[in-house]
Order: structure tokens, then sequence, then C-alpha cells
């Protein structure tokens, strides 16, 4: 798993400072901070940035919500959003509104709040409302990206770094090269938003992604997969052998 | 011989009043007829004009809009009767040639094909050529005896009398002359010429015996006719006749009764003249006196649609004044209304404040006075002292705080100037938020704290406003609880749409009457007695709007002395409920 990787768009050098100090503490990875709207622009599409925090008003004008907008007219290159705002004044409201989706941070904030505003960043923006705040689920499927709540901290984990994933009643193994963890994640939810054409379900249990397929046993039923991992076939799922070509 | 020409000459003036006779009714027929044509054909504009002038006998324009029909008419039946219409006028203007030509180019299969040959006879007995009258004649007498035909057959039958007696067949003309007077019993006009004729028919033959009677007959009928043509000629041939009867004296009293009519004729047709220059004159004088009506009413009229254009401005005037002073004295009313609230909201504020102010002062002084105790504790280095005043600082600063942000959103409230934006919101998580910033007040009083919610309970609010209102009845329970006394937090559904969000304490509780205070629509704010920490009542009137508007509803339940049980009613998030 990996960190988040923050944006901070403020122009008050100390709040700054203690925005990245609890982000950090919480171990989101903080990958820039502009003090401007230029300056954002630029750190905006130098750096690879999963979520960012804007303060609404730079140098006193509402700088942040420019940077917004213009964000928004870019095809692809939008990402999630958490305005910060000292007050709740009806028109930069209103004008943040338009730029959709948005969440908002009323200052001064506490750390849940700033926690939870981000995870509501994330839904929003991904379509996935109520992901983080329920008993039953905790991860997001973006088109590059899972992103994983553990204990009050957002997580991401690269798609096709996922070898396999084994479904266990309401939780999800998930299987990298490298590690393996828990999530949890209705079957249906991952039928909608996972591209079935890389990850395709061999078992009742495992979902394998193709690109991740040494070899198969036909006789065993069994996969081997990359990082000498290993994950089995049935009958009734055949026919994922069809898509390769088979030697002879 | 004398004789002769003279009866002679008294034919002439018989024949044509025998043709003309006929116009009457046979114009009749034919006009219903050609009416019906003319709105067959409504857009043959000549045509029509011609057929008008032709039933009014007004032939010379009948002749030239005729003419012009005949250029531009290609029907069949309409050409036919251009010809016929034609042809009458022709006749009716004795161009007889023409007439008969006109005639001749209508087709055999003309409805009124009769009336031609019954003309054509006419015209050939007009112009002496009685064989090929008869001829004519003979063709309508084997016609049927209905009343299809509108002709009068007893002229007919004159007709080829006169024929036959033009050509001395006398025998032949006796038996159709005496024919035609037994037919035309009713009408005295062609009874009289066909008496004369008769007579004329025995004088010629020198029955004188039986000539006279006729002559006489005739004589007496015209007298009681109003035609003078026809009393001259019956008188003319009484004078003739008692002159070859060379009874002299009668036959000049004859001679000069004709005279008389001869004149009376003469002077009838002056006094037409005259009539009719009369006539026109008292026209002018009508048209000048129309004229002047005319003129009259048209002032009359100018002059009553002035008074009803005046009258119309006036009444419009005053219905727009009354509705003027309607809308004044409507807009007086609200304005009264308006001032009357204002006075009230303004009343409220001037009491805010005095209180607010009053207790930020006392807050601010109690800061000052601690603050001194502080650096007499340093001075003194009594380091023991300093972390109580230390907590009570804060406190103070904390209170403080939470009064002026409650004076902002109040502020902002009542300005219409808050954001609001409802969306279905994770009560765990906002309870959460705002529980980690009281952990230490509740620690600082040993408040024993627990959150009982479960997660994934959504509702539906604004969650800025939410927090406002859980941080103010937080505060609530932490002013009203004593040390080691409980504060949970726990929801339970209401219903199928609502949520209760519960936030109990077993602090001192309240008496029936500040409950009741407390949720009255229109609390005054109210310096709170028997307190010793700040308060001013902002806080739970805050409360009572935010969630007001965010569709809820606030109970209380308090038992004095046990605790207080705050209940806020929020609509649950149907679709995630």
């Amino acid at each position: 798993m990996d960190k988040i990787n923050i944006l901070i768009i403020e122009d008050t050098p100390e709040e700054a400072m203690e925005l990245q100090e609890v982000l950090v503490e919480n171990n989101y990875n903080v990958v820039g901070v502009a003090n401007s709207h230029q300056e954002a622009m630029v750190l905006f599409y130098q750096l690879k940035i999963d979520i960012v925090i804007i303060d609404v008003f730079l140098d006193g004008n509402p700088d942040g919500i420019t940077f917004a907008e213009t964000i928004s007219t870019i095809p692809n290159a939008l990402k999630p959003f958490v305005f910060l705002t000292s007050s709740k004044d009806r028109q930069i409201f209103e004008r943040a509104k338009l730029t959709k989706p948005f969440s908002f941070l009323l200052k001064p904030f506490n750390e849940l709040e700033l926690l939870y505003a981000l995870e509501i960043a994330m839904e929003k923006f991904y379509g996935q409302s109520n992901v983080f705040s329920s008993e039953s689920q905790d991860t997001i499927i973006s088109d590059d990206y899972l992103f994983i709540k553990k204990k009050d901290v957002l997580n991401k984990v690269l798609l096709s770094d996922i070898v396999y994933i084994e479904v266990e009643n309401r939780y999800c193994n998930i299987i990298t090269e490298k590690e393996r963890f828990v999530i949890q994640i209705s079957l249906g939810k991952i039928g909608e938003f996972l591209d079935a054409k890389t990850f395709v379900q061999t078992h009742r249990k495992y979902i394998v992604n193709i690109n991740a397929i040494e070899k198969i046993v036909l006789n065993d039923n069994l996969l081997l997969l990359k990082g000498n991992l290993k994950a089995t076939f049935s009958g009734k799922y055949k026919d994922i052998v069809k898509g390769f070509n088979i030697l002879k | 011989m004398y004789l002769i020409r003279s009866v002679f000459f008294l034919f002439i003036f018989n024949l044509p009043f025998c043709v003309l006779s006929q116009s009457g009714s046979k114009i009749d027929d034919l006009s219903i007829v050609l009416k019906r044509i003319n709105d067959k054909y409504e857009k043959e504009k000549d045509f029509d004009k011609s057929q008008y002038f032709f039933l009014n006998k007004n032939w010379d324009s009948t002749l030239v809009y005729s003419s012009r029909a005949l250029d531009q008419v290609k029907d069949l039946e309409l050409l036919d009767y251009c010809h016929y219409m034609r042809g009458y006028s022709f006749m009716m203007k004795k161009l007889f040639n023409e007439a008969k030509k006109e005639y001749g180019l209508v087709s055999q299969d003309f409805r009124f094909y009769y009336k031609i040959t019954r003309n054509l006879g006419g015209i050939a007995l007009e112009q002496d050529k009685y064989d090929e009258a008869i001829s004519y004649f003979n063709e309508l007498e084997k016609l049927s005896n209905d009343d299809d035909y509108d002709f009068v057959r007893s002229t007919v039958i004159h007709d080829l009398g006169l024929c036959y007696f033009h050509l001395s067949q006398f025998d032949e003309a006796e038996k159709y002359l005496l024919r035609s007077i037994r037919l035309q019993k009713n009408d005295t006009l062609l009874l009289i010429g066909s008496y004369m004729d008769v007579a004329n028919l025995y004088y010629e033959q020198y029955k004188d015996d039986v000539a006279i009677p006729y002559f006489e007959k005739a004589y007496s009928l015209a007298k009681k006719t109003k035609d003078f043509e026809l009393r001259k000629n019956a008188t003319l041939n009484m004078a003739v006749v008692e002159e070859n009867r060379k009874n002299l004296l009668k036959s000049l009293a004859y001679r000069k009764e004709y005279e008389i009519w001869k004149d009376s004729l003469n002077d009838q047709n002056k006094v037409w003249a005259i009539a009719e220059i009369e006539k026109k004159h008292a026209l002018e004088r009508k048209q000048k006196q129309i004229g002047l009506l005319e003129s009259e009413n048209k002032i009359k009229i100018s002059q009553r649609n002035g008074f009803v254009v005046s009258s119309i401005l006036l009444l419009l005037l005053l219905g727009a004044g009354i509705y003027f002073y309607a809308q004044k004295s409507k807009t007086n009313k609200i304005i009264l209304l308006q001032k009357e609230e204002l006075d009230k909201l303004n009343a409220t504020k001037n009491k805010l404040f005095s209180i607010v102010s009053h207790d930020l002062r006392s807050s601010v002084s109690a800061f000052r006075n601690s603050n001194y105790k502080l650096l007499k504790g340093i001075t003194n280095r009594d380091y023991e002292t300093l972390v109580p005043i230390v907590h009570k600082n804060a406190s103070i600063a904390t209170s403080t705080y939470n009064l002026l942000e409650n004076l902002l959103h109040w502020a902002t409230l009542q300005t219409h100037q808050l954001y609001f934006n409802m969306e279905s919101i994770d009560l765990f998580s906002v309870v959460r938020q705002v529980e980690y910033d009281y952990m230490p007040l509740f620690e600082n009083k040993k408040i024993h704290f627990e959150n009982k919610i479960v997660k994934s309970i959504f509702v539906l609010v604004d969650m800025d406003s939410l927090k406002i209102i859980i941080r103010n009845l937080f505060d609530n329970a932490i002013k009203f609880s004593n040390e080691k006394d409980t504060v949970s937090v726990y929801t339970y559904s209401l219903n199928d749409d609502f949520q209760c969000l519960v936030i109990e304490d077993t602090g001192m509780g309240m008496n029936e009457e500040t409950r009741k205070g407390l949720l009255r629509e229109d609390a005054v704010l109210n310096k709170k007695k028997n307190q010793k920490g700040i308060g001013t009542g902002l806080g739970i009137q805050l409360c009572k709007s935010m969630i007001g508007k965010n569709k809820g509803k606030l109970t209380i339940e308090s038992i004095e002395g046990l605790g207080t049980k705050m209940i806020i009613t929020l609509q649950k998030n149907i679709s995630n409920g």
C-alpha cells in the first residue's frame, strides 16, 4: 500500500505548516505546498497528485476557486479537492458549488474534520458515496487505484500491481507481489468498477489479473501467477482459457 | 280608297302594341332563369351587367355589355342567352334586321327558343312579310297548350288574324280574330285592339253593319281605359266611320274628341316632362336636405363621441386614482407592519448587545483577574497554584470563543448570508468530529462521555449547522452537569422518515417552567439567573433556528435534579436510510 499524495494550496505559511504536520502525522504524503494560483498550476502539472487541499482565499482573492474552475475545464486533469474557508459566506459557496464535485472544510478545524473532508472529497469525486463511513466497506475503486481506509487514514494500491483477489464473505484479500492485505468491499462493486477485461473471475473465490498469469496448468486447474503465486480455476469459469492462444 | 288608307294607317299603330304587350309576362319567367344562371356563373362580370340592364329594360346598355360578354363567354348556354338578349334589345330598338341576325345565332336547343319564334313572327309582321309571319305563328300554334310556354296565346292568334287580313284572306282572318276576342275577354287593352281589328276586317269587306258595332264596342271600352293612344285610335276610327256614313256632325264631334286625345297625349307628355323636372328639383332639394341632415348628424355623432371619450377618460382617471390610493394605503399598512417587526427585532438586537457585551465584559474581567493571579503566582514562584489558574483561563477562553462563534452564526443566519447545503451525513462521523474538541472539556470537569452511536446512520442535514447544534448542546450539558456525571449520545429511529439524536446528561435538570420557556417560539433572550457561568440563551436560540432550518425539531425532556435529554429529530436520508 502506498501513501496518498496531497498538494496544499495555502498562502499563510503557518497554516500550511500546521496542515502539513497533521497530514504527515496521519501517514499522508504532502508532495507540495503552493502559495499562489500560478505556483499551484505549475505544481499541479509537475507532481503526481491524488488530492488537492485548496484555501479559497489566496492573498485576499478567491483564487482558490479560480484554480478549481481551471482544472475542472481541463479534461482528465481534474483531481478530488477540498476547499478550506473560514466563513460560510454564501456568495463564495455559490461559486464554489459550480466546480462539482466539491467538499469543504470550515476553519478552525480539528484533525478528524480534516480527515473526514478528505474522505468525502474522494467519495464524491469517484461517485461512490457513504463508503468510508459505513461498517461494511472501506475501499473506493478508481481507474488506476484502490483507495483503502485503514484506521481513519486513506492509502492506495495501484490496480496493475494486484496479482489476484481472493474473496471471503464480506472481505477480500488483495494479493500483490510484495504484500497481502484485507479490504472490505462488496462483490457487486468490484463487478461495477473494476475493468472486466483485466480482472477476470476464475473461481467462486478468485478474481485474477489477466496480465499476471504466467502459466495455465489445465490438468490441475491451476494458474501460475507472477511472484510464484498460484490460483485455481473451476470448470464453471473455464472460458477464460479460450482467451489465450494455446501453444501445441 | 280614303277609307282603306285610313284603316291601314290604324293597323300600324296596333302592331307594336301587340308585340310589346308580351314583354311583361315574358320577362317574368325569363328573369328568374337569368338570375339563376347569373348566380351559376358568378365570375362573368359583363354577363352579370348585361342581364341586369336587360331586366331593367335599358336596351342600349344591354347591347354594350352583352357584346363584351360575347367576347369573353365560352359557355354555349351563356352565349345563347347573350344572343337572345341582344336580339330582344335590337327588336325593342326597332332594328329588326339586326334582331333577326342575333336570333339566328341562337342554337335550336335554347330553352326559350319558342320566344324567338314568337318574336321573329312579330318582326315578320312588322316588316309586312305576312307569309313568313304566318309560318312562324303556325309553328307556335302547334306547341302544346301547357303553361310551359309563357307567351299570350291569344296575341299569337290575333297576329295570325292580322296576317290573313293583310293578305286579304278575310275568312281566315275573321276566324282567328274572333277566336282571339274570345280568348281576350279578361284583358281589356288587348280586347280593344282586337275589336278594332275585327271591325276593320268587316269594314274592309264593306260589311258595315257588322263592323260598326265592333267600332262602337272598341270606342266604349277605350273610354274606360287610361290609355290615350287607344282612345285616340278608337275615336279616330269612329270619326272615319261616321264620315263615311255621311254623318258629318257626329264625325266632327269624334274628330274633335280625337284632337283632344291627341293634344292630351301631347299635354300629357309635356305634363310628364314638367313633372319630371319638378321631380328632379324636388329630388335635388331633398338631396340638399339630406346632405344638411347628414352633416348635422355627423356633428352630433362627433359631439357624442367626444362626450363618450371624455367620460371614459374621466372614469379611467378616477379608477387610477382609486387604485393608487388603495395601493398607497396597502403599502402604508405593510410599512407599518414592517416597522413594528423591525422595532421588535431592533429591541431584541439591543437586548442581545447589552447581554453579550455584559457577558464579554465579565468574562474578560475574569480573565484579567486570573491573569493577575497568574502573574502574582509566577512572581511568588508558587508554581503549584498556577495549574488550576491556567485551566480556568483555558475554560474562560473556550466559553468566550463559543459565545463569539454563536454570535457570528446568529448574525449570518439573521442576515441570510449562511450557505446551506443539505446532504446525506453519517451521524457517527459528525459526532466524533465534534467530540474530538470536547474531550478535554469533559475530562476537565471529570464528566464521563459516551458515544453510543453506531456507524452508517445517515440523515439529511447541513453538516456545519449540525456541528454548531451539537457543540451548543455539549456546552450546555457540561455547564449543567456536576463532576462525575455522565453525558451520552445515542440515536433511535422515530419512524420511516425521522431519526432522533439524543444528548443526555445526568446533570441538574430543569423545572417545567424553564423547559417550556426554552421551547417557546418567541422566546426572548433572558439573562439566566442563579448561574455562575456565562450564558445568554443565545446558544439555545441558535440551536432552535438551525434545527428548524434543517427541517428538524427540538424536544427537551428533563427531571429536575436527575438530568436532561435534548432530542433532535432529523430527516432520514431515504435513499441510504
